[in-house]
Protein backbone atom coordinates (compact mmCIF):
# COMPACT_ATOMS: atom_id res chain seq x y z
CA UNK A 1 0.00 0.00 0.00
CA UNK A 2 3.14 2.22 0.80
CA UNK A 3 4.90 1.85 -2.29
CA UNK A 4 1.94 2.53 -4.26
CA UNK A 5 1.58 6.01 -2.81
CA UNK A 6 4.85 6.54 -3.56
CA UNK A 7 4.91 5.10 -6.96
CA UNK A 8 2.26 7.31 -8.30
CA UNK A 9 3.82 11.07 -7.45
CA UNK A 10 7.08 9.59 -8.20
CA UNK A 11 5.80 8.60 -12.31
CA UNK A 12 4.35 12.18 -12.15
CA UNK A 13 7.07 13.84 -11.47
CA UNK A 14 9.19 11.86 -14.20
CA UNK A 15 6.29 13.18 -16.73
CA UNK A 16 6.50 16.48 -15.74
CA UNK A 17 10.42 16.72 -15.92
CA UNK A 18 10.32 14.85 -19.18
CA UNK A 19 7.68 17.69 -20.64
CA UNK A 20 9.63 20.28 -19.18
CA UNK A 21 12.80 19.32 -20.98
CA UNK A 22 11.40 19.08 -24.48
CA UNK A 23 10.15 22.50 -24.21
CA UNK A 24 11.35 24.40 -27.10
CA UNK A 25 13.13 27.72 -26.69
CA UNK A 26 12.02 30.22 -28.82
CA UNK A 27 14.94 31.65 -31.42
CA UNK A 28 15.28 35.41 -30.64
CA UNK A 29 16.59 37.61 -33.94
CA UNK A 30 20.41 38.79 -33.08
CA UNK A 31 20.24 42.68 -32.33
CA UNK A 32 21.61 44.17 -35.37
CA UNK A 33 25.30 45.56 -35.23
CA UNK A 34 24.88 49.11 -34.45
CA UNK A 35 28.52 50.51 -34.36
CA UNK A 36 31.48 49.95 -36.32
CA UNK A 37 32.87 46.36 -35.81
CA UNK A 38 35.71 44.18 -36.74
CA UNK A 39 37.04 40.56 -37.48
CA UNK A 40 40.63 39.35 -38.76
CA UNK A 41 41.49 35.88 -39.92
CA UNK A 42 45.32 34.53 -40.97
CA UNK A 43 45.35 33.38 -44.31
CA UNK A 44 48.60 32.03 -44.08
CA UNK A 45 49.45 28.24 -42.39
CA UNK A 46 52.28 26.77 -42.49
CA UNK A 47 55.38 27.89 -40.65
CA UNK A 48 56.33 31.62 -40.52
CA UNK A 49 59.90 32.06 -41.86
CA UNK A 50 61.48 35.52 -42.32
CA UNK A 51 61.73 37.11 -45.78
CA UNK A 52 58.53 34.85 -46.26
CA UNK A 53 54.96 37.22 -46.23
CA UNK A 54 52.19 36.50 -43.60
CA UNK A 55 48.44 37.45 -44.78
CA UNK A 56 45.62 38.48 -43.05
CA UNK A 57 42.21 39.48 -44.04
CA UNK A 58 40.67 42.39 -41.70
CA UNK A 59 37.08 43.40 -42.45
CA UNK A 60 35.55 46.32 -41.17
CA UNK A 61 32.18 47.54 -41.22
CA UNK A 62 29.84 49.95 -39.55
CA UNK A 63 26.12 50.55 -40.31
CA UNK A 64 25.28 53.35 -42.91
CA UNK A 65 23.48 55.19 -41.26
CA UNK A 66 26.25 55.79 -38.47
CA UNK A 67 28.92 57.21 -41.40
CA UNK A 68 31.71 55.73 -43.39
CA UNK A 69 35.00 54.30 -42.83
CA UNK A 70 38.09 56.81 -42.76
CA UNK A 71 40.89 54.78 -42.35
CA UNK A 72 42.04 51.17 -41.36
CA UNK A 73 45.71 50.58 -40.18
CA UNK A 74 47.86 47.66 -38.49
CA UNK A 75 50.45 48.08 -35.95
CA UNK A 76 52.85 45.14 -35.68
CA UNK A 77 54.74 44.11 -32.62
CA UNK A 78 58.55 44.06 -35.18
CA UNK A 79 58.33 46.00 -38.13
CA UNK A 80 57.77 44.60 -41.31
CA UNK A 81 60.52 44.32 -43.90
CA UNK A 82 60.72 45.73 -47.31
CA UNK A 83 57.67 44.92 -49.20
CA UNK A 84 54.94 44.83 -46.29
CA UNK A 85 52.04 46.84 -47.26
CA UNK A 86 48.00 46.61 -46.36
CA UNK A 87 46.11 46.60 -49.39
CA UNK A 88 44.12 49.20 -50.53
CA UNK A 89 41.79 47.03 -52.84
CA UNK A 90 38.98 45.53 -51.84
CA UNK A 91 38.19 42.04 -53.28
CA UNK A 92 34.88 40.26 -54.57
CA UNK A 93 34.86 36.97 -56.22
CA UNK A 94 32.85 37.04 -59.56
CA UNK A 95 30.46 34.11 -61.40
CA UNK A 96 33.93 33.07 -62.86
CA UNK A 97 35.49 32.82 -59.08
CA UNK A 98 38.21 35.46 -59.84
CA UNK A 99 38.99 37.79 -57.18
CA UNK A 100 38.08 41.32 -58.80
CA UNK A 101 40.02 43.89 -56.65
CA UNK A 102 38.01 47.41 -55.97
CA UNK A 103 40.15 50.32 -54.96
CA UNK A 104 38.67 51.78 -52.02
CA UNK A 105 41.42 53.75 -50.57
CA UNK A 106 44.78 55.14 -51.15
CA UNK A 107 48.02 53.08 -51.34
CA UNK A 108 49.52 52.39 -48.03
CA UNK A 109 51.92 53.97 -46.37
CA UNK A 110 54.42 51.88 -43.90
CA UNK A 111 56.02 54.23 -40.51
CA UNK A 112 58.27 51.79 -38.55
CA UNK A 113 55.50 49.44 -37.11
CA UNK A 114 52.51 50.95 -38.33
CA UNK A 115 50.63 50.39 -41.90
CA UNK A 116 47.99 52.70 -42.72
CA UNK A 117 45.32 52.87 -45.56
CA UNK A 118 42.85 55.91 -45.51
CA UNK A 119 39.59 55.30 -47.62
CA UNK A 120 39.10 57.57 -50.67
CA UNK A 121 35.39 56.44 -51.03
CA UNK A 122 32.17 56.27 -49.47
CA UNK A 123 32.01 52.90 -48.12
CA UNK A 124 30.72 50.84 -44.82
CA UNK A 125 32.31 47.77 -45.46
CA UNK A 126 35.09 46.10 -46.89
CA UNK A 127 38.11 43.50 -46.08
CA UNK A 128 41.31 44.52 -46.70
CA UNK A 129 44.53 41.92 -47.06
CA UNK A 130 47.59 42.43 -45.15
CA UNK A 131 50.85 41.05 -45.98
CA UNK A 132 54.00 41.32 -43.25
CA UNK A 133 57.23 40.68 -44.39
CA UNK A 134 59.01 39.18 -41.79
CA UNK A 135 61.99 40.60 -40.73
CA UNK A 136 65.55 39.48 -39.78
CA UNK A 137 64.87 40.86 -36.26
CA UNK A 138 61.83 38.58 -36.13
CA UNK A 139 63.76 35.41 -35.97
CA UNK A 140 63.42 32.78 -33.47
CA UNK A 141 61.14 35.82 -31.62
CA UNK A 142 57.32 35.96 -31.97
CA UNK A 143 55.16 39.13 -33.48
CA UNK A 144 51.38 40.49 -32.71
CA UNK A 145 49.85 42.79 -34.71
CA UNK A 146 46.92 44.91 -33.72
CA UNK A 147 44.62 46.31 -36.53
CA UNK A 148 42.64 49.31 -35.91
CA UNK A 149 39.48 50.65 -38.25
CA UNK A 150 38.39 54.32 -37.83
CA UNK A 151 34.82 55.41 -39.13
CA UNK A 152 33.52 58.93 -39.96
CA UNK A 153 31.46 59.26 -36.55
CA UNK A 154 34.93 58.98 -34.08
CA UNK A 155 34.78 55.40 -32.83
CA UNK A 156 37.65 52.62 -32.89
CA UNK A 157 37.64 49.13 -33.58
CA UNK A 158 40.92 46.90 -32.50
CA UNK A 159 41.58 43.55 -33.08
CA UNK A 160 44.67 41.55 -31.81
CA UNK A 161 46.22 38.93 -33.49
CA UNK A 162 49.09 36.50 -32.33
CA UNK A 163 51.69 35.73 -31.09
CA UNK A 164 53.17 34.18 -33.49
CA UNK A 165 55.93 32.17 -33.57
CA UNK A 166 58.91 33.20 -35.81
CA UNK A 167 60.76 30.19 -37.08
CA UNK A 168 64.72 30.30 -36.90
CA UNK A 169 64.60 28.50 -40.50
CA UNK A 170 65.92 30.40 -43.91
CA UNK A 171 64.65 30.11 -46.99
CA UNK A 172 66.45 30.03 -50.51
CA UNK A 173 64.68 28.94 -53.40
CA UNK A 174 65.54 27.65 -56.92
CA UNK A 175 68.99 28.13 -57.42
CA UNK A 176 70.33 26.22 -60.32
CA UNK A 177 73.15 23.98 -60.58
CA UNK A 178 75.47 22.56 -62.94
CA UNK A 179 77.82 19.74 -63.23
CA UNK A 180 81.14 20.73 -63.34
CA UNK A 181 80.41 24.67 -63.45
CA UNK A 182 78.11 26.01 -60.85
CA UNK A 183 78.64 22.68 -58.79
CA UNK A 184 79.51 23.85 -55.09
CA UNK A 185 76.95 24.48 -52.89
CA UNK A 186 77.75 26.35 -49.26
CA UNK A 187 74.62 25.34 -46.70
CA UNK A 188 76.19 28.06 -44.61
CA UNK A 189 76.21 31.02 -47.39
CA UNK A 190 73.01 29.08 -48.78
CA UNK A 191 74.89 29.56 -52.39
CA UNK A 192 76.18 28.37 -55.06
CA UNK A 193 79.53 28.62 -56.75
CA UNK A 194 81.75 27.97 -59.57
CA UNK A 195 85.21 26.39 -58.74
CA UNK A 196 86.80 30.06 -59.02
CA UNK A 197 84.78 31.29 -56.48
CA UNK A 198 84.97 28.06 -54.55
CA UNK A 199 88.03 28.33 -53.83
CA UNK A 200 88.23 31.64 -52.15
CA UNK A 201 85.55 30.35 -50.14
CA UNK A 202 86.81 26.80 -49.70
CA UNK A 203 85.99 26.88 -45.59
CA UNK A 204 82.28 26.95 -46.63
CA UNK A 205 81.90 24.32 -49.34
CA UNK A 206 79.63 21.77 -48.06
CA UNK A 207 78.37 19.77 -50.91
CA UNK A 208 79.22 19.12 -55.00
CA UNK A 209 76.67 19.19 -57.48
CA UNK A 210 77.72 15.81 -60.24
CA UNK A 211 75.70 14.60 -62.48
CA UNK A 212 76.94 10.84 -63.99
CA UNK A 213 74.62 9.02 -66.65
CA UNK A 214 76.54 6.14 -65.75
CA UNK A 215 76.01 3.62 -64.02
CA UNK A 216 72.58 4.88 -63.99
CA UNK A 217 71.93 4.75 -60.34
CA UNK A 218 74.51 7.42 -60.40
CA UNK A 219 72.51 10.52 -62.47
CA UNK A 220 72.47 13.63 -60.09
CA UNK A 221 74.04 13.35 -56.90
CA UNK A 222 75.22 15.66 -54.00
CA UNK A 223 78.66 14.46 -52.49
CA UNK A 224 80.75 15.80 -49.83
CA UNK A 225 84.04 17.26 -50.84
CA UNK A 226 85.45 14.68 -48.35
CA UNK A 227 83.80 12.03 -50.01
CA UNK A 228 85.27 8.58 -50.99
CA UNK A 229 86.62 9.61 -54.57
CA UNK A 230 84.42 7.01 -56.02
CA UNK A 231 81.67 9.16 -55.10
CA UNK A 232 83.88 12.02 -57.49
CA UNK A 233 84.76 10.51 -60.08
CA UNK A 234 86.61 12.74 -62.80
CA UNK A 235 85.98 15.81 -60.00
CA UNK A 236 88.79 18.03 -59.17
CA UNK A 237 88.25 20.02 -55.93
CA UNK A 238 89.56 23.52 -55.91
CA UNK A 239 92.44 23.99 -53.42
CA UNK A 240 91.00 23.84 -50.05
CA UNK A 241 87.59 22.60 -50.37
CA UNK A 242 87.34 19.27 -48.27
CA UNK A 243 84.17 19.77 -45.73
CA UNK A 244 82.33 16.30 -44.99
CA UNK A 245 78.24 16.79 -44.26
CA UNK A 246 76.23 13.69 -43.49
CA UNK A 247 73.57 13.61 -45.90
CA UNK A 248 70.05 11.74 -45.89
CA UNK A 249 67.93 10.73 -48.83
CA UNK A 250 64.18 10.94 -48.70
CA UNK A 251 61.40 11.06 -51.16
CA UNK A 252 57.63 12.62 -51.31
CA UNK A 253 58.79 15.33 -48.89
CA UNK A 254 57.86 18.49 -51.06
CA UNK A 255 57.46 21.57 -48.64
CA UNK A 256 55.14 23.71 -49.64
CA UNK A 257 57.30 26.82 -49.95
CA UNK A 258 60.41 25.23 -51.72
CA UNK A 259 58.14 23.53 -54.42
CA UNK A 260 56.88 27.03 -54.79
CA UNK A 261 53.74 26.49 -53.74
CA UNK A 262 52.84 23.24 -55.44
CA UNK A 263 52.00 21.11 -52.11
CA UNK A 264 50.72 20.97 -49.07
CA UNK A 265 53.38 19.97 -46.52
CA UNK A 266 55.65 22.34 -44.98
CA UNK A 267 58.99 21.26 -42.92
CA UNK A 268 59.25 22.96 -39.83
CA UNK A 269 61.44 23.72 -36.99
CA UNK A 270 60.63 20.67 -35.16
CA UNK A 271 61.90 18.37 -38.16
CA UNK A 272 64.98 19.68 -37.93
CA UNK A 273 65.59 19.35 -34.04
CA UNK A 274 64.15 15.64 -34.15
CA UNK A 275 66.29 14.87 -36.88
CA UNK A 276 68.03 11.57 -36.90
CA UNK A 277 71.30 11.90 -38.75
CA UNK A 278 73.43 9.43 -36.65
CA UNK A 279 75.61 6.81 -39.03
CA UNK A 280 74.66 9.05 -42.46
CA UNK A 281 76.68 8.83 -44.92
CA UNK A 282 78.06 11.93 -46.59
CA UNK A 283 77.01 11.27 -50.37
CA UNK A 284 73.19 11.23 -51.87
CA UNK A 285 72.96 9.58 -54.85
CA UNK A 286 70.46 9.22 -57.69
CA UNK A 287 68.68 12.23 -56.67
CA UNK A 288 65.43 12.69 -58.80
CA UNK A 289 63.30 15.60 -59.28
CA UNK A 290 60.79 16.55 -56.29
CA UNK A 291 63.03 14.70 -53.93
CA UNK A 292 65.30 16.20 -51.32
CA UNK A 293 68.17 15.61 -49.13
CA UNK A 294 68.65 16.23 -45.06
CA UNK A 295 71.92 17.66 -44.56
CA UNK A 296 73.57 18.07 -41.07
CA UNK A 297 77.08 19.98 -40.89
CA UNK A 298 80.04 18.48 -39.91
CA UNK A 299 80.63 21.41 -37.17
CA UNK A 300 76.72 20.59 -36.18
CA UNK A 301 76.11 24.41 -36.87
CA UNK A 302 73.60 23.93 -39.62
CA UNK A 303 71.01 21.35 -40.25
CA UNK A 304 69.41 21.84 -43.76
CA UNK A 305 66.72 20.10 -46.32
CA UNK A 306 67.85 20.45 -49.85
CA UNK A 307 64.97 20.11 -52.33
CA UNK A 308 65.13 19.34 -55.99
CA UNK A 309 62.84 21.21 -57.92
CA UNK A 310 63.87 20.08 -60.99
CA UNK A 311 66.27 17.92 -63.20
CA UNK A 312 67.87 17.85 -66.52
CA UNK A 313 69.65 14.97 -68.12
CA UNK A 314 72.13 17.45 -69.66
CA UNK A 315 73.22 17.48 -66.35
CA UNK A 316 71.74 20.67 -64.26
CA UNK A 317 69.24 20.70 -61.47
CA UNK A 318 67.07 23.86 -59.70
CA UNK A 319 67.30 23.40 -56.14
CA UNK A 320 66.23 24.86 -52.97
CA UNK A 321 67.55 25.38 -49.35
CA UNK A 322 65.76 25.39 -45.98
CA UNK A 323 68.21 26.13 -43.32
CA UNK A 324 68.01 25.81 -39.69
CA UNK A 325 70.63 26.93 -37.23
CA UNK A 326 71.78 24.38 -34.80
CA UNK B 1 11.86 -22.67 -3.21
CA UNK B 2 13.05 -19.49 -3.35
CA UNK B 3 16.10 -20.14 -1.90
CA UNK B 4 16.53 -23.31 -4.32
CA UNK B 5 15.99 -20.69 -7.18
CA UNK B 6 18.89 -18.53 -5.59
CA UNK B 7 21.11 -21.27 -5.71
CA UNK B 8 20.26 -22.23 -9.46
CA UNK B 9 20.84 -19.04 -10.80
CA UNK B 10 23.91 -18.35 -8.92
CA UNK B 11 25.69 -21.69 -10.69
CA UNK B 12 24.45 -20.93 -13.55
CA UNK B 13 26.48 -17.57 -13.78
CA UNK B 14 29.49 -19.03 -12.18
CA UNK B 15 29.23 -21.39 -15.26
CA UNK B 16 28.88 -18.61 -17.90
CA UNK B 17 31.59 -16.33 -16.13
CA UNK B 18 34.11 -19.48 -16.33
CA UNK B 19 32.85 -20.86 -19.63
CA UNK B 20 32.54 -16.92 -21.00
CA UNK B 21 36.57 -16.44 -19.69
CA UNK B 22 37.73 -19.66 -20.91
CA UNK B 23 41.33 -18.82 -23.08
CA UNK B 24 40.57 -20.82 -26.79
CA UNK B 25 43.14 -19.18 -29.01
CA UNK B 26 46.43 -19.42 -28.01
CA UNK B 27 48.82 -16.78 -28.43
CA UNK B 28 52.79 -16.54 -28.55
CA UNK B 29 55.18 -14.07 -26.10
CA UNK B 30 53.93 -11.16 -28.58
CA UNK B 31 50.40 -11.63 -28.19
CA UNK B 32 50.61 -13.34 -32.31
CA UNK B 33 48.22 -16.49 -32.59
CA UNK B 34 49.77 -19.57 -32.88
CA UNK B 35 48.17 -21.63 -35.34
CA UNK B 36 47.92 -25.24 -36.80
CA UNK B 37 50.47 -24.10 -39.82
CA UNK B 38 53.29 -25.84 -40.83
CA UNK B 39 54.85 -23.54 -43.80
CA UNK B 40 57.64 -22.31 -42.82
CA UNK B 41 59.47 -19.91 -45.90
CA UNK B 42 60.20 -16.42 -47.38
CA UNK B 43 58.41 -15.83 -50.03
CA UNK B 44 59.59 -11.98 -51.04
CA UNK B 45 62.55 -9.99 -50.18
CA UNK B 46 62.78 -5.93 -50.59
CA UNK B 47 65.63 -4.00 -49.58
CA UNK B 48 64.00 -0.09 -49.15
CA UNK B 49 67.00 2.97 -48.83
CA UNK B 50 66.75 6.05 -45.95
CA UNK B 51 63.80 7.32 -48.92
CA UNK B 52 62.30 4.51 -48.30
CA UNK B 53 62.92 3.65 -52.40
CA UNK B 54 63.92 0.45 -53.00
CA UNK B 55 68.00 -0.31 -53.50
CA UNK B 56 67.60 -3.64 -55.67
CA UNK B 57 69.20 -3.60 -58.94
CA UNK B 58 67.70 -6.82 -59.28
CA UNK B 59 65.34 -9.02 -57.43
CA UNK B 60 66.62 -10.77 -54.74
CA UNK B 61 67.07 -14.68 -55.13
CA UNK B 62 65.19 -16.77 -52.54
CA UNK B 63 66.59 -20.08 -52.34
CA UNK B 64 64.20 -22.17 -49.77
CA UNK B 65 65.70 -24.97 -49.69
CA UNK B 66 69.62 -23.64 -49.30
CA UNK B 67 67.45 -20.80 -46.98
CA UNK B 68 69.36 -17.74 -48.39
CA UNK B 69 68.50 -14.92 -49.60
CA UNK B 70 70.67 -13.27 -52.61
CA UNK B 71 70.42 -9.68 -53.18
CA UNK B 72 72.13 -7.44 -55.35
CA UNK B 73 71.93 -3.50 -54.99
CA UNK B 74 73.02 -0.43 -56.62
CA UNK B 75 76.30 1.17 -56.61
CA UNK B 76 77.01 3.18 -53.77
CA UNK B 77 74.16 1.60 -51.88
CA UNK B 78 74.74 3.35 -48.09
CA UNK B 79 74.04 -0.18 -46.48
CA UNK B 80 73.90 1.16 -43.16
CA UNK B 81 70.66 2.88 -43.40
CA UNK B 82 68.65 0.11 -44.97
CA UNK B 83 65.23 -1.27 -43.88
CA UNK B 84 64.98 -4.48 -45.00
CA UNK B 85 60.96 -6.11 -45.79
CA UNK B 86 60.34 -10.07 -45.97
CA UNK B 87 57.00 -11.69 -46.70
CA UNK B 88 56.67 -14.80 -45.08
CA UNK B 89 54.03 -17.82 -45.53
CA UNK B 90 50.70 -17.21 -43.86
CA UNK B 91 50.89 -16.90 -39.87
CA UNK B 92 55.04 -16.95 -39.84
CA UNK B 93 57.05 -14.50 -37.87
CA UNK B 94 60.82 -13.47 -37.93
CA UNK B 95 63.63 -13.67 -35.31
CA UNK B 96 64.94 -11.25 -34.96
CA UNK B 97 62.05 -8.90 -35.45
CA UNK B 98 63.04 -5.77 -37.66
CA UNK B 99 62.01 -2.53 -35.91
CA UNK B 100 62.93 -0.06 -38.01
CA UNK B 101 66.66 0.91 -40.28
CA UNK B 102 69.03 -1.47 -40.04
CA UNK B 103 72.72 -1.69 -40.67
CA UNK B 104 73.67 -4.56 -43.19
CA UNK B 105 77.23 -3.13 -43.99
CA UNK B 106 78.91 -5.84 -42.81
CA UNK B 107 79.11 -7.73 -46.01
CA UNK B 108 81.74 -10.45 -44.59
CA UNK B 109 79.48 -11.16 -42.11
CA UNK B 110 76.06 -11.46 -43.42
CA UNK B 111 72.80 -11.21 -41.32
CA UNK B 112 71.36 -14.64 -40.22
CA UNK B 113 67.18 -14.10 -40.03
CA UNK B 114 64.99 -16.73 -38.61
CA UNK B 115 61.54 -17.69 -39.94
CA UNK B 116 59.12 -19.09 -37.46
CA UNK B 117 56.22 -21.34 -38.77
CA UNK B 118 52.59 -20.58 -37.53
CA UNK B 119 52.40 -23.18 -35.02
CA UNK B 120 55.89 -21.96 -33.88
CA UNK B 121 57.20 -25.14 -34.06
CA UNK B 122 59.35 -24.98 -36.88
CA UNK B 123 62.20 -22.23 -37.41
CA UNK B 124 64.17 -21.91 -40.65
CA UNK B 125 67.70 -19.67 -40.42
CA UNK B 126 67.67 -17.61 -43.62
CA UNK B 127 70.89 -16.51 -44.57
CA UNK B 128 70.92 -12.67 -46.39
CA UNK B 129 73.61 -11.92 -48.41
CA UNK B 130 74.08 -8.79 -50.26
CA UNK B 131 76.60 -7.85 -53.04
CA UNK B 132 76.98 -4.58 -54.90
Amino acid sequence: MRNKNIQFPVLILIMLTSMLACTKQEYTIPDPVAQLTNDCIKRTIGPSIVSLPLEFAYAMALPKINGKLVSAEVEASIAGASGTYLENRSFYTNSSGVDVPVTVGTPSTTVDKITKVTFSVDTNASTLRYYYVIPEAARGQSVSFTFTANSSDGKKATYKMGPYAISKMSIVKNLAVSNGANAFISIEDMAVYNATAAATNAGKIDLVYLYRATPTTFTHALVSPAADVAYLPGVTLPTGVNRSVKLRKTFGLQDRNLSNLQYGIYVDDIDFQQLDMVDMPNYALGLKAESGVWVETIDKKYRAYIFVNSINAAGTAVISILRYTL
Amino acid sequence: MAKYLKITLSILMISVIIISCKKDSPVDEDGLLITFRQECFVSNFELLGSDFVTVRAATAVIDTVAQTINVTVNPGTDLKNVYPQFTLATDCKLDPKITGKTDLSNLTSPKIYTVVSGNRKIRKPYTLNIKF
